[in-house]
């Protein structure tokens, strides 16, 4: 049953990669990164590393923040 | 199990529709759809497994993460229109 599961998360984080791919806004690449952590996380959670999958959670809101205050914010 | 197979197909439904929709903006709701959905996976999943407060530990964890990150992309999405 995990492994219907795992194949939908995996989905998941492709199709956040082909969004990140093939989009020519940065928005829409900082989203499609959004969705690729998205179906990431549950990997390392299924697996049970909670510990890594809190510390996870919470670290990569930050890079997602430092790479839109490089590439789009700048003078925000 | 089921339930957390059913969070799982809502999960790859707003991924399809944050792929399929033109515009930012409706690409930021369908992400909020998608953090709900994983925030399900993971507390009825590991639920199961081990302590669950542990799993809603981490279930509120990833929400609280997912949710920064999706309020950061809009707040400066708006900020950036806001001023054009």
């Amino acid at each position: 049953m995990t492994t219907y599961l795992m194949i939908l998360m995996a989905l998941v984080a492709v199709l956040g990669a082909g969004i990140a791919l093939l989009s020519k806004n940065a928005f829409n690449k900082l989203i499609g990164v959004a969705v690729i952590a998205s179906g990431t996380i549950p990997f390392i959670a299924i697996a049970g590393y909670l510990d890594v999958a809190v510390a996870v959670a919470l670290l990569l809101p930050l890079t997602t923040i430092m790479i839109l205050k490089i590439t789009v914010g700048d003078d925000v | 199990m089921i339930v957390s197979l059913i969070c799982a197909l809502v999960a790859v439904f707003a991924t399809l529709r944050i792929v399929f929709e033109k515009s930012t903006e409706r690409k930021l709701v369908y992400l909020n759809l998608l953090n709900f959905a994983i925030t399900g996976v993971i507390v009825f999943v590991v639920g199961t497994m081990v302590d669950p407060w542990l799993a809603i530990a981490a279930a509120a964890a990833y929400f609280v993460g997912a949710t920064l990150e999706s309020n950061a992309i809009a707040s400066t999405l708006a900020q950036k229109e806001g001023r054009q």
